[in-house]
């Protein structure tokens, strides 16, 4: 009996709730109609942000324009990186503006699929290098180049190296060939993986505070390179052993070692590319230079400034460059 | 309950035997003749290509590319349309709760949960809920456990409503409980990173991703643990509602179930804990919440990523109290329930009604915001609601202090990091890899017959076989090696620490709360100030290691030597042994099982976070994983996931013991058990 009593008031609540959730549902949608009515060209437009700070500040920089020039409604998801292709393809990510070549998606969703097209350059250009503090370079000029490195390698010893120099790679994620690269030169390090990007970066900063000597896989555009004095060895362009990255193979001549400039994309879903909205002429037109991407990036990761309120100060700072992105 | 009462068997008779002859002479001499392999024939027998199956990685990666296409197809073959199905329902459902959740305010959200705990769960477990929502308030995390607690709310229902009647099936068929029971190991053990991809291209991202990726590691526990009340109840009782005439159906419901209710009750706040444990690998595909302030926070503010870990552990930890108060206090079995007090409940449960809806009618009417707001102003003034500025300051000046190679920790934890590495974990890595292939297969085997016995030295020799056959025998040797040192330290901590809990109960009350956080807290937030202390890789993935699995190995010691049968103890006091005699000579010695199972679950939970240690730089097996997913290498991430569920197996057999019969079967059912022992002693 008790039961029945206690399941019948449980029901209900239940009722109660639902009946509410039904009435918040209506309203919601209510609201949204109105406000398609009022700004009626632009609607919502999703954003998909990564993890790194680069990608909020030029994330935050977009939503900002267009939501205070444009009238759009901006949603943010933080989607990692493959998977977000699967999202565009199923409409459920608009836009995004940080994307680094990831080729084989793009074989996959732009070339062989119908649903995620290409949005262009965003002016950003990677560039990934080997890279010591700079105090280091000022003792040893002769690290300006990989060749300066040679019998020199014991410099970089640590407790994990046993006799040879230390390598610290880069995040495993990221684009990298630096294991061939040291076995190619012949170099005597010893590549070391410290782990995802934050962990990595813990590793030569810390090194770098006690003033001792690193070399490490490190890229622009990073707001890090603001903060820290690095200077960058100078790998050969084409080296007999360099594997390329397209692993063309053959002739000597089209072995590469220096990695490539990383030419930054910005992805569009097929869907919104083709909605007429006002954001994707917008989007379509959004460029941003290493600087620029830097700096907002030391503004958020950096002085811990919040992602808004920096997209609108670099916005509120470079009108002429917003300006030309809604022409 | 009978199964909760279970105790540890003790050994009657102790068998003496020289000491060549006992097992740790045997094993002793099985490793010696593995080192002489190695001095022997060092690096010069690699696995053999000829015994690799090369094409698989490959084959997977076809497979992922022809689902894409088949997905993205004009005319979809109509199969997705179920997908299409669970994904428009999963979505609706997260968005609705976490609609309601809003609409209902952040008032009238903290006072429902509050009163509805306080109701069935007592004032203890309504106030720990209140302090959980002021908590996520004052942290300035509202709208996002808002978006955590609706996820976790739709997760953890559909998780019961698959893992409950599977786990009645289950408890009442042993073939059926056979059959599932490998597919329920792999579920747990293979890394999420491994599966994450495909639940992204089957149900696209967002919170049906969420939720699917969520259940395939909170369903297992569903189902054993119902399965597990099932079957505790006795077969005597069982066979009365049979011999006077129940039906199949009736002894279910009106016996088995009823008698069962704890062990139910037990898996509806299991499966909580093991959603919540899924929030930060949900953010990565859309899940929201608390997940993307941990996983965005890593990079560019790890303040932020430790706050976002704080209140996961909040929530674990708050809705662990309140279902078991819950299921404490509404056992109908504990305490008797006469007209008055029926009369009474029912005028409380009317009151919560009533004050749940008067809550949210006053927030409504005074407009309260949907989510709790980051100032409160007044018509002179503007107050600061939350405090997560300061919050956040005081972790980030921590987190300065860790990070500061002049520190006086840095200056022992350094060292520490160094001496490890140097030799512990490179001879160790040396020595497993560099080992003849067939040596090392001989030898694990051989080990695994000393100890366990013969089926579970077969199991470990296919095991090993398929990690060599699916080509990754050595980052697999490298990973062993650091599940080995983890393991040891593990061990070495957790037995002394579960010894000295089980002698004194105050060390074993304060010891709790910290196993809580450690087991509830995501590893990637509780390892970054170890990648700041002991920068030498491999090690901060050890010391995740470590610290997952010390709470586990503590828990298992207590209970096994708190379980010495009390006369026993008696009889050795009688006999004018001092307490670190019984200790030493009469409890830890038949608590020796209980520690064996330690040993074997620490050995689990180390490898349930080589994944984790892929991200911090211990390389090996956790890097192939992790790598699968962001580097779009899902066959050799599957690969690899493949080789450390069979490098679980073969630990787990080689290192069970003589557990004769294992009535649970696996690790985990009775690590539940331990659990579940573990809190009715509390």
């Amino acid at each position: 009996m008790r039961n029945h009593v206690r399941l019948g008031a449980a029901v209900a609540i239940a009722f109660a709730f639902a009946a509410a959730g039904c009435g918040s549902e209506k309203e919601s949608s209510g609201t949204t109609e109105a406000a398609g009515t009022a700004k009626k060209e632009c609607g919502t437009v999703t954003l998909n942000e990564q993890a790194w700070a680069g990608s909020t500040a030029n994330t935050y920089i977009a939503k900002y324009v267009l939501e205070n020039n444009l009238g759009c409604n901006v949603q943010i998801t933080k989607i990692t990186e493959i998977p977000v292709f699967q999202a565009m393809a199923d409409g459920k990510v608009d836009a995004v503006l940080e994307d680094w070549q990831h080729v084989d998606q793009y074989e996959q969703y732009i070339d062989n699929g119908t649903k995620v097209v290409q949005g262009g350059p965003l002016g950003v250009e990677g560039h990934i290098g080997w890279y010591i503090p700079k105090y280091l370079m000022d003792q040893h000029p002769e690290f300006k180049s990989w060749e300066g490195l040679k019998g020199k390698e014991t410099i970089f010893k640590t407790a994990e190296s046993g006799s040879q120099g230390m390598f610290l790679g880069g995040d495993p994620s990221y684009v990298q060939k630096d294991k061939e690269l040291i076995k190619a030169l012949g170099l005597n390090f010893k590549f070391v993986t410290a782990g995802a990007e934050p962990a990595q970066v813990a590793r030569w900063s810390q090194l770098y505070k006690q003033k001792k000597p690193v070399i490490f896989y490190w890229y622009t555009p990073q707001y890090l390179n603001q903060e820290y004095d690095l200077a960058e060895v100078m790998l050969p362009k084409r080296f007999d052993g360099c594997t390329d990255d397209a692993k063309a193979g053959g002739d000597v001549n089209q072995y590469k070692c220096a990695y490539d400039v990383t030419i930054i994309n910005k992805i569009f879903s097929k869907k919104f590319a083709d909605s007429g909205s006002p954001a994707y002429d917008m989007l379509k037109k959004f460029k941003l230079t290493n600087d620029d991407q830097e700096l907002v990036a030391k503004w958020i990761a950096g002085d811990k400034m919040d992602p808004d309120a920096a997209g609108k100060k670099w916005a509120d700072e470079n009108k002429s460059k917003v300006d030309s992105w809604l022409s | 309950m009978s199964v909760a009462t279970e105790r540890v068997s003790a050994p009657v008779v102790i068998h003496h035997v020289p000491w060549w002859r006992s097992r740790a002479g045997l094993v002793a001499g099985i490793f010696a003749l593995i080192f002489i392999g190695f001095l022997v024939a060092r690096s010069n027998f690699p696995w053999p290509a000829a015994l690799t199956w090369t094409s698989l990685a490959g084959n997977l990666d076809d497979f992922q590319a022809w689902l894409i296409d088949q997905r993205g197809a004009a005319n979809p073959n109509p199969l997705f349309a179920v997908f299409d199905g669970f994904r428009i329902f999963a979505d609706k459902l997260v968005t609705w709760l976490n609609d309601l959740l809003v609409w209902m305010t952040w008032v009238g959200t903290a006072v429902a949960g509050t009163l509805i705990v306080l109701r069935w769960g007592g004032w203890r477990a309504g106030l720990i809920i209140l302090s959980a929502f002021a908590s996520f308030a004052l942290m300035g995390l509202w709208e996002e456990s808002i978006q955590t607690l609706a996820l976790m709310l739709a997760a953890v229902g559909l998780s019961l409503l698959v893992g409950m009647p599977l786990g009645i099936l289950a408890g009442r068929s042993t073939r059926f409980q056979r059959a599932i029971t490998p597919v329920l190991d792999a579920m747990q053990i293979v890394p999420p990173f491994a599966y994450l991809m495909p639940v992204v291209i089957l149900f696209s991202v967002g919170p049906a991703a969420a939720v699917i990726s969520t259940m395939i590691y909170a369903v297992p526990v569903a189902i054993r643990i119902t399965a597990l009340g099932i079957r505790g109840v006795t077969p005597n009782t069982v066979e009365a509602a049979q011999a006077l005439g129940a039906t199949r159906l009736q002894t279910l419901f009106k016996v088995q179930l009823p008698l069962a209710r704890r062990m139910l009750l037990l898996s509806v706040n299991q499966t909580i804990l093991f959603a919540l444990s899924m929030v930060v690998i949900a953010g990565l595909i859309g899940g929201r919440g608390l997940g993307d302030v941990v996983t965005n926070g890593l990079y560019s503010y790890p303040a932020r990523a430790l706050l976002g870990g704080f209140a996961i552990v909040i929530m674990a930890i708050a809705l662990d109290r309140a279902t078991s108060a819950i299921a404490e206090r509404t056992d109908p079995t504990r305490r008797h329930v006469t007209d008055e007090l029926r009369r009474r409940l029912r005028l409380l449960t009317a009151g919560t009604a009533v004050g749940v809806l008067g809550a949210v009618v006053l927030a409504k009417v005074f407009g309260a915001g949907g989510v709790y707001p980051d100032q409160f102003e007044t018509s002179t003034t503007v107050y600061q609601a939350n405090v997560d500025g300061w919050v956040l300051k005081k972790i980030q000046g921590a987190l300065d202090y860790v990070q500061d190679p002049s520190s006086f920790v840095f200056g022992i934890t350094e060292p520490i990091g160094n001496f490890l590495v140097q030799y512990g974990l490179e001879p160790l890595r040396t020595f497993f890899v560099e080992t003849p292939w067939f040596v090392t297969l001989v030898g694990v085997v051989a080990i695994a017959y000393v100890l366990s016995g013969l089926r579970p030295a077969i199991t470990a020799f296919l095991m090993l076989s398929a990690i060599g056959v699916l080509g990754v025998w050595e980052p697999a040797m490298d990973t062993a090696s650091q599940v080995l040192v983890a393991t040891v330290i593990a061990v070495a901590f957790g037995v002394a620490l579960g010894v000295w809990a089980a002698e004194s109960s105050a060390v074993s009350k304060s010891l709790r709360p910290v196993n809580d956080v450690l087991q509830t807290l995501p590893q990637l937030v509780y390892i970054i100030p170890f990648i700041y202390l002991m920068p030498v890789s491999r090690v901060p993935g050890v010391v995740a290691g470590v610290l997952y699995a010390v709470p586990v190995v503590i828990r298992l010691v207590e209970r096994g030597v708190r379980d010495v049968a009390p006369n026993t103890v008696e009889a050795a006091t009688a006999f004018g042994a001092t307490r670190l005699q019984v200790l030493t000579k009469v409890k830890v010695p038949l608590a020796r099982d209980a520690i064996m199972l330690g040993i074997n679950q620490g050995i689990i939970m180390v490898l349930a976070v080589v994944v984790i240690g892929g991200l911090v730089g211990s390389g090996a097996l956790g890097d192939e994983v992790a790598r699968g997913l962001q580097r779009n290498e899902f066959g050799q991430g599957v690969v690899a996931s493949l080789a450390i569920l069979a490098l679980g197996i073969a630990l787990d057999r080689v290192t069970q013991g003589e557990r004769r019969t294992r009535p649970g079967g696996g690790g985990l059912r009775s690590l539940i058990r331990i659990r579940q022992r573990q809190r009715r002693a509390a």
